[in-house]
């Protein structure tokens, strides 16, 4: 007598449970012969049943057909499978391999699957680190496609809020001598348009679209216009450099490039207000100098009152009072002036007209700040 | 394997607990967190692992750990043996209003797929694992991602789902459209697909997803009607303290007692 093997299966359909019966499958020849318990409930040829990929994740083989026009089924576990499929007979075997296919290329997709998904779950991560490591660059970027209207709004929204903070002063001495320093520091940049806030900080500062605003305490500190056509000159500078808009750009980070690349210049404008609090790498701080000096050779000024005023801060700090908002902001480190003293040492002789300016008359106009 | 066989008596209409009685020596595995009483005489160990014992030394145990740490189960079973002379009994409550459902394994075909938080408690011998959704669609939209339970062995399990639990049985070629998130369990006979539901006005309109999970059988299936997470949605939407409206309990007496029930209930 021949042992055959044999092979656990369910069966469902008619005469089985519904979550389907055991039975016991077994190759005779040609024949599938399907046992429940001793009886004999099938006998099928092996070209009558239908293969294919089945149940959770396609793991199971089904095996089905039609007696009588109702549909029969046989489920063969994984494992039991494979064993049933290498001994089954070749009219079954060949139909064997497109349900093997289907069970492979499940597999295959949902490794790449897992590979799409972990990636588009780093995704959001890779960008975050891409955009710190290439911060500085992402900034510069963004800065260089900043249009000058947009410049222009910036400058209009930090004069309507200086205006909204401070009186600002528009006749007088104090304002015709700025506007004199102003002119000559232009020399016919018409975009440059300078102002005065009557506030008794130590402090200008420039926005971009060439709003220059000098608070009256710095005019009472200097001791001569050319002191105070050092500090604009370098505040100018700093805005012909974007330094103010990279630092913002920086801050606002993405929401920036959102807004650059939606068109949405009404929210920087907004932004541009943090512009006198900025604080400048010490690189920008030297570019700046290097720029202020070139401006104020051009316009005939004695150059060394840039240097001299922020010594001058450095050296004695008003008594009693906080750190000169302009001190804070531009520190008047020994690097700095040492850098200063030697572009100076280094500029070309050039003609220098003083700025024919009353300076006594300016300060007695401003008097004392009052608290 | 050996499988206890365990006598067991449901209690309560909604909110459900199952007392399983032990006879001695017997065993039962559970949750640590769903154990309502025990008798005088069970006594409580907890099992790195799935409690089925045999494992395959310290490496299976290991594996075991792992797959229980991904689908979010603690990593210690609760076997609760009775080592009294008598039969015992322990109780286990299910965590949220539904339906328990006792299913023999053996009469299944010694496997089950179910919803990776469906598991209530078992006869000891039965093991907890779990099995991927391997088809990517399904696991994204089918309403029960990629991670299900599978329970193997011969003996009796309780699940456990939200709502009324229907069981169904599909003829082979059978389906049936279910709304994702209500399926709870199924034979692996069964096909577990998605359907797309058709009309995006439905999808987006209607309030429902844009996918049906389509069940074909062969097999017996469970069905939920209601999903924790929908029911969750909505205490949510309707508690003030989480920012949703309560019109109809409009009182400050209203609210506190809402808020007063919430917080009692959200101790886990
Ligand atoms: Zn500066």
């Amino acid at each position: 007598m021949v042992t055959r093997a044999e092979y656990a299966a369910r069966h469902f359909g008619p005469g089985s449970a519904d979550a389907g019966s055991p039975v016991v499958l077994t190759w005779r020849e040609q024949w599938l012969v399907v046992r429940r318990g001793e009886d004999v409930i099938h006998t099928l040829r092996a070209v009558e049943v239908e293969p294919a990929a089945k149940g959770f994740n396609n793991a199971q083989l089904a095996l089905e057909w039609f007696a009588d026009e109702v549909r029969h089924m046989l489920i063969l576990d994984g494992p039991v499978a494979l064993a049933f499929r290498q001994a089954c007979p070749p009219a079954l075997q060949h139909r064997l391999q497109p349900v093997a296919a289907a069970q492979q290329s499940t597999e295959r997709r949902f490794r790449w699957g897992i590979v799409v998904l972990a990636f588009l779950a780093l995704l959001p991560l890779a960008a975050l680190g891409l955009a710190i490591a290439f911060a500085d660059p992402l900034a510069a970027w963004a800065v260089d496609r900043i249009p000058p209207g947009v410049e222009a709004k910036i400058g209009e929204s930090v004069l309507a809020q200086t205006q909204a903070e401070s009186k600002l002063i528009t006749e007088g001495p104090a304002y015709e001598a700025v506007q004199a320093i102003g002119r000559r520091l232009a020399g016919g940049e018409e975009n440059l348009r300078f102002f005065v806030a009557d506030r008794p900080e130590v402090n200008a500062f420039a926005a971009p679209g060439g709003v220059v605003v000098i608070q009256a305490g710095l005019l009472r500190r200097a001791d001569s216009p050319e002191e105070v056509a050092g500090v604009l000159a370098h505040e100018i500078a700093h805005v012909e450099l974007r330094h103010g808009l990279r630092q913002m750009v920086k801050a606002a980070g993405v929401r920036m490039l959102f807004a650059l690349v939606l068109g949405d210049y009404g929210q920087m404008a907004g932004w541009g207000a943090q512009l006198t609090e900025l604080k400048f790498s010490r690189d920008a701080e030297r570019e700046a100098d290097a720029r202020g000096l070139a401006r104020l050779a051009r316009a005939e000024i004695d150059p060394a009152g840039l240097g001299r005023f922020f010594a001058k801060l450095e050296a004695t700090p008003s008594a009693g009072a906080a750190l000169p908002a302009v001190l804070s902001t531009h520190p008047a480190t020994a690097e700095r002036m040492a850098a200063l003293e030697a572009a100076l040492a280094q500029m070309p002789p050039a003609t220098i007209q003083p700025l024919a300016i009353d300076w006594a008359a300016v300060r007695a106009a401003l008097g004392e700040p009052q608290t | 394997m050996a499988m206890d066989v365990v006598d067991y008596e449901v209690f309560g209409n909604e909110m459900q607990y199952v007392e399983v009685e032990l006879d001695p020596g017997e065993a039962a595995v559970g949750e640590a967190g769903a154990m309502m009483y025990m008798q005088d005489g069970i006594e409580m160990d907890t099992v790195f692992g799935d409690g089925s014992a045999q494992q395959g030394g310290f490496f299976g145990k290991l594996m075991g750990a792992g797959k229980r740490l991904i689908t979010g189960e603690s990593l210690f079973t609760t076997v609760f043996h009775n080592e009294g002379n008598g039969k015992r009994r322990v109780a286990f409550a299910a965590p949220y209003p539904g339906k328990i459902v006792p299913l023999d394994l053996g009469d299944l075909g010694g496997t089950l797929i179910c919803q990776k938080d469906a598991f209530l408690c078992a006869a000891k011998g039965v093991s907890l694992g779990i099995a991927f959704q391997k088809k990517i669609g399904v696991g994204l939209f089918g309403g029960e991602g990629f991670i299900m339970q599978k329970l193997d062995g011969d003996g009796l399990a309780f699940i456990h789902a939200g709502g009324t639990l229907k069981e169904l049985a599909l003829a082979p070629g059978q389906t049936l459209r279910v709304d994702t998130g209500c399926v709870v369990a199924f034979q692996p006979s069964v096909d577990f697909d998605i359907q797309f539901a058709g009309k995006i006005k439905t999808a987006l309109f209607g309030g429902e997803g844009l996918f049906f999970a389509v069940l074909r059988g062969p097999g017996k299936v469970w069905l939920q009607s209601l999903p924790l997470s929908r029911m969750a949605d909505r205490i949510v939407r309707a508690s003030p303290a989480a920012g949703g409206r309560s019109r109809e309990e409009g009182s400050m007496l209203g609210g506190l007692a809402l808020g007063g029930l919430l917080g009692g209930g959200s101790d886990e």
